[in-house]
């Protein structure tokens, strides 16, 4: 441990604009300053939501965290220290997701914090987490905004955003299905990202859009829209609507036998959000990073593992949530092994450009941690309902993969501007 | 039963034992914050909160009026202070005073509405207008960031003649937002014992009354409306500086339903004092909860629910009746309305 | 080309699913006054037993569960939407003799008791039922699509709405018809006569309360096929509930179901010509007919306005 690395309280109480004027003496002096010895174990603050919107959503993330930990702590933890996990309800709202970054970070005296769905709260807490460069991986939020213009150097993106599912789907989709799109979009800011990178693709493709019908987040009755999407008669419908939305919207659609005709391009479609539903309520084109029967070798143990790990648990497969949970766990727990330290700028480093095998990954292409944006561009997968399930958890059918570099988000690349090592603050956890 | 009216004042003084103590642990919080397992980031937090809950009481305690969407105006506070941040100028002051500014203005605005309204259909009303700014929130992504926020607000330093304080630490901010805790107490302190606090509650005790005696009843409801909503801009712009963010969610109306929660459990209804104990009770209460099980809202509901159905006059009604108790003083001294 | 026919018929089926969602609530404010913020966790909670009755998932293993499972799924859901909405009935009476302790009070403590509850009750939900999405499964004969004035709406959609017909009719012959609407209602007003006249006013608060959170659990039940099911269903409806409330005027049932009808309309026609707006116009209308109205359409005084 070097002399000039500051140790967490210090940097705690001199707050991240060092070098300020700060002529304010207070009682944080007196604060224990803790050792930082080496079989101190590591500590990460789970930030996942435990009610609000995506309380389902964040239990099934906290479960791929919690089982990427337990992989390690049967070996021995990360450089001979064991892993601890503190988790707080962030509630899907963003100013409790600030306090519970505060919270974690100064009370729980957290290394690092990994979890979030909703993109509100994970820039919330990444905005504090930058403050006090903490390392922050957010697992599951999609919104394109979360590695473009709001992107920190402390945060690291590990699903696929809106822009690269549209990528995947808009081509395929225009000669498969038709020019004549109509956009449904959610009328709140990742809806409205979605939807502005479906237009692009479609300018770009030789698409049409007919119209575009904004829902206001909340809706739960999509009755005038459907009809308006009747009457006007488009070959495609693509619907960027999040949430609780999209499964009032899906439960519509449905009953109204609209599922497949308009075809429908629904932007992503999380595992959670659709276990154990009907298959009818599942129509259209979707998009995943992660499916539990990918003919792939590994996947089989780990769906195992899952189930071993979490017998009672109502979801008896893992889905894209748990997945990428598991995966940004494993992959900064890995960073930290390889740096051979838990500095955080050195971890930054490590994490920053570092490939990941498809083997690894599960996936059928290499992927990896985009230094510009922090993303992890990997393989996105199209899926539609499956007709021929095998069993009854079976039921997307993978109809496409795309390797991440035709679906790269030149969006975020452009409007990110991560800030300087030196900007960041640095400290052992 | 007890009421604001029948805790005792003395209104006369500007400094009472309860405001010299207040001031003791308000100032003092940053010393043992620590010790008993919290941290000052949640102390700010109650700071801010005890500014919005104590503007509020003017309104729900002592008018008698229910708002039921005044966390419109705490967003409306917070956003405000972001973004004269980013379009005007990085000002402590200029920022506040926005804040303090464009909630004053949007509650005069609605408050002009409402104030021919009462009862049910009021607090219907102020709903409507908070689901219209909250709503309004969210869509004008353009001006306020939408559901993501308004992000990246700074936290400007504190410029005093001689010297400047930077508030980026969070003790800082900490004191700094205690000062105006403690100076807008004071100052409530004396709004609501001055002839303007007592027409106040000569509403809330009977509206109909009130107006016989030749009170314009609106005009005081419009001024108790608009103060309280520019409490609530000020706690919203020390807010968005404590979160270095302004969000929508703030103003939705189940947040709005928190500060009416806490008022009352803290016993807003019968003391001065209530809110303080109400908004420190919910905070810590969360946040021990919410560290112990994922399942606190449960917990928080049922005690929520035994308070309601047996100490109904909250905290500091539980307090004044121990301290009666105790100090065995004859309790002649209720009767006493003003 | 949008055309109007359609929308404006969609709008009336909103309408009424609007007032079936508000009907309990309805109820319990008009004869009660108190505003049973614990409407929405009902509404949930009625949606949930309906998915265990119809499913039996604690005992599907037993013989018993067997055979109920062997029943055809119509005579599963019948049974459910009788049985279903009175044990949200007996939940709401047990929640009726605590919120006794606030009578006499002024009516926020009734509102504030009936708030706690709802979150303890949509917790208990939580943690009985699971956080996940599920799926109340519908008869197939009134499941799928229909063919009307030149477009395709739900069949259940209808059903619904004529469920909601249905039970509007239930509560006005039940409020205007028996002798127990009478003296509930002299009961709001002037308990020292219904106390005169021999009639125990707290079995009468009881069975209201009650009445009134079976409806909301058996809205519940007809809307969650539409809506979807998770715990926190019912956020989305305490506030449209009380919304229709105002705009009808408290204390008159009529008032409301027109509101309601009104509401539907408004909201399904800003959603054919400005979809963005949709949620916003059920407020936007409030405020209009509460500036010109300050008891909504058709209400009288009431003791929630002091």
């Amino acid at each position: 441990m070097s002399i000039n690395k500051i140790n967490r309280r210090t940097l705690l109480t001199t707050g991240a604009a060092a070098g300020g004027v700060t002529t304010f003496f207070g009682p944080w002096k007196y604060n224990r300053v803790l050792a930082a010895g080496h079989t101190k174990p590591i500590k990460i603050g789970l930030t996942s939501d435990a009610s609000g919107q995506y309380a389902n959503s964040g239990a099934s993330d906290r479960r791929g965290m919690l089982m990427a930990i337990a992989e390690y702590n049967e070996k021995g933890g990360v450089l001979g220290r064991m892993i601890e996990t503190t988790h707080i309800d962030t509630e899907t709202t963003p100013a409790t997701g600030s306090r519970v970054a505060e919270r974690m970070i100064s009370r729980e005296e957290v290394g690092f914090m990994i979890g979030a769905v909703s993109s509100g709260v994970a820039n919330a807490i990444s905005q504090v987490a930058q403050k006090y460069g903490v390392i922050y991986l957010n697992t599951n939020s999609s919104s394109p905004t979360e590695s473009g213009e709001n992107c920190h150097r402390v945060k690291f993106v590990w699903d696929g955003n809106g822009s690269n599912f549209a990528q995947a789907a808009v081509k395929n989709a225009i000669t498969a299905y038709g020019d004549k799109w109509m956009l449904l979009t959610n009328d709140y800011g990742w809806g409205h990202d979605t939807a502005a990178a479906t237009r692009k693709l479609l300018d770009q493709y030789g698409g049409t859009v007919v119209d575009e019908i904004l829902v206001p987040q909340g809706t739960r009755d999509f009755s005038s829209a459907l009809l308006q999407i009747q009457q006007a008669g488009p070959d495609v419908v693509a619907a960027a609507v999040g949430g609780d939305d999209q499964k009032s919207m899906r439960q519509q659609v449905a009953q109204l036998g609209m599922g497949s005709s308009p075809a429908w391009i629904n932007n992503q479609q999380d595992w959670p959000d659709v276990y154990g539903l009907p298959i009818e309520n599942l129509f259209g084109v979707f998009g995943t990073t992660w499916y539990y029967k990918l003919d792939l070798p590994g996947v089989a143990d780990f769906v195992a593992k899952y189930q071993a790990m979490y017998p009672d648990t109502s979801m008896r497969v893992p889905g894209n949530v748990f997945y990428n949970g598991y995966m940004a766990t494993k992959n900064l727990l890995a960073a930290i092994e390889r740096a051979g330290t838990t500095n955080n700028i050195a971890v930054i480093k490590e994490l920053e450009g570092h490939v990941m095998s498809a083997e690894d990954r599960m996936q059928h292409h290499d992927a990896y941690i985009d230094p510009v944006t922090h993303q992890v561009q990997q393989t996105i997968y199209l899926a539609t309902a499956n007709s021929a399930p095998t069993e009854t958890d079976d039921l997307f059918e993978i109809v496409s993969n795309t390797s991440p570099d035709e679906v790269q988000d030149m969006g975020a690349q452009a409007s990110c501007n991560l800030e300087s090592y030196d900007d960041t603050p640095t400290f052992d956890a | 039963m007890m009421t604001l009216s029948n805790i005792s004042a003395r209104s006369n003084q500007w400094i009472t034992p309860n405001i010299a103590i207040m001031a003791v642990f308000l100032f003092t919080a940053p010393f043992w914050l620590t010790a008993v397992g919290l941290y000052d980031y949640i102390g700010l937090e109650i700071v801010i909160w005890l500014i919005y809950a104590m503007g509020f009481n003017l309104l729900f305690g002592y008018t008698g009026l229910h708002s039921f969407g005044h966390g419109a105006y705490l967003g409306v506070g917070a956003y405000a202070f972001g973004l004269f941040q980013h379009e005007v100028a990085v000002s402590l002051w200029g920022g506040l005073f926005a804040a303090v500014a464009a909630a004053g203005i949007a509650g005069l605005f609605v408050g002009l509405f409402l104030s021919h309204r009462r009862g049910l259909y009021y607090a219907l009303l102020t709903i409507a207008f908070g689901q219209i700014f909250w709503f309004s929130a969210i869509k004008l992504r353009g001006i306020t960031g939408g559901e993501d926020g308004l992000l990246n607000i700074p936290r400007p330093e504190l410029n005093l003649l001689v010297t400047s304080i930077d508030l980026n630490n969070n003790v800082a901010l900490y004191y700094f937002a205690a000062i105006i805790l403690f100076i807008l107490i004071l100052f409530l302190w004396r709004l609501v014992h001055s002839p303007f606090g007592r027409i106040l509650q000569a509403i809330r005790q009977n509206e109909m009354r009130a107006s016989f005696a030749g009170y314009e009843v609106w005009r005081f409801k419009l001024a108790a409306f608009t103060i309280s909503a520019m409490f609530a801009g000020m706690a919203g712009g020390l807010f968005s500086m404590a979160q270095q963010s302004a969000y929508p969610d703030v103003m939705a109306v189940h947040q709005s339903g928190l500060i009416v929660m806490m008022v009352l459990i803290g016993g807003g209804l019968v003391s001065f004092w209530g809110p303080v104990f109400g908004v420190i009770l919910y905070y810590v209460a969360r946040d021990i909860l919410g560290g112990i099980t994922e399942a606190w809202l449960l917990w928080y509901g049922l005690m929520f629910v035994l308070m309601v159905m047996f100490r109904p006059e909250g905290i500091a009604g539980v307090i004044h009746t121990l301290n009666q108790r105790f100090s065995k003083r004859p309790a002649t001294q209720k009767a006493q309305v003003t | 080309m949008t055309q109007l026919v359609p929308h404006i018929f969609n709008g009336l089926t909103l309408g009424l699913l609007f007032a079936l969602i508000a009907l309990g609530f309805m109820l319990i404010v008009g004869v009660m006054e108190v505003i049973n913020l614990a409407h929405g966790s009902l509404f949930a909670l009625g949606a949930y037993f309906a998915l265990t009755i119809i499913g039996v998932d604690p005992i599907a293993d037993t013989g018993l569960g067997q055979w109920w499972l062997s029943l055809p799924l119509v005579s599963r859901y019948v049974v459910a939407l009788f049985v279903a909405p009175v044990v949200t009935g007996l939940i709401g009476m047990l929640l009726e003799l605590c919120l006794r302790r606030t009578y006499g009070r002024a009516p926020l403590y009734g509102l504030l008791l009936t708030f706690g509850a709802g979150i303890v009750i949509e917790e208990t939900i939580r943690l009985t039922w699971g956080t996940g999405e599920q799926n109340l499964t519908i008869p197939d004969a009134i499941n799928g699509a229909t063919f009307f004035i030149g477009s395709i709406f739900s069949k259940y959609k209808f059903f619904a709405a004529g469920f909601s017909i249905l039970a509007i009719i239930g509560v006005w012959l039940f409020l205007e018809k028996t002798p127990y609407g009478a003296i509930i209602k002299a009961g709001a007003h002037d308990s020292e006569m219904v106390r005169a006249l021999g009639y125990d006013l707290s079995k009468l608060r009881l069975l209201v309360f009650g009445f009134g959170a079976s409806l909301a659990g058996l809205a519940g039940i007809v809307m969650v096929p539409i809506w979807g099911l998770r715990p926190h269903v019912g956020i989305d409806v305490v506030i449209p509930a009380f919304l229709i409330i105002a705009l009808g005027g408290v204390g008159s049932f009529g008032g409301a179901v027109i509101a309601a009808i009104l509401v539907g309309l408004t909201v399904g026609i800003t959603g054919a010509y400005a979809s963005a707006w949709s949620m916003m116009s059920m407020y936007i209308l409030l405020i209009i007919v509460l500036g010109f109205r300050s008891r909504g359409l058709f209400g009288r005084a009431s003791a929630l306005e002091n």
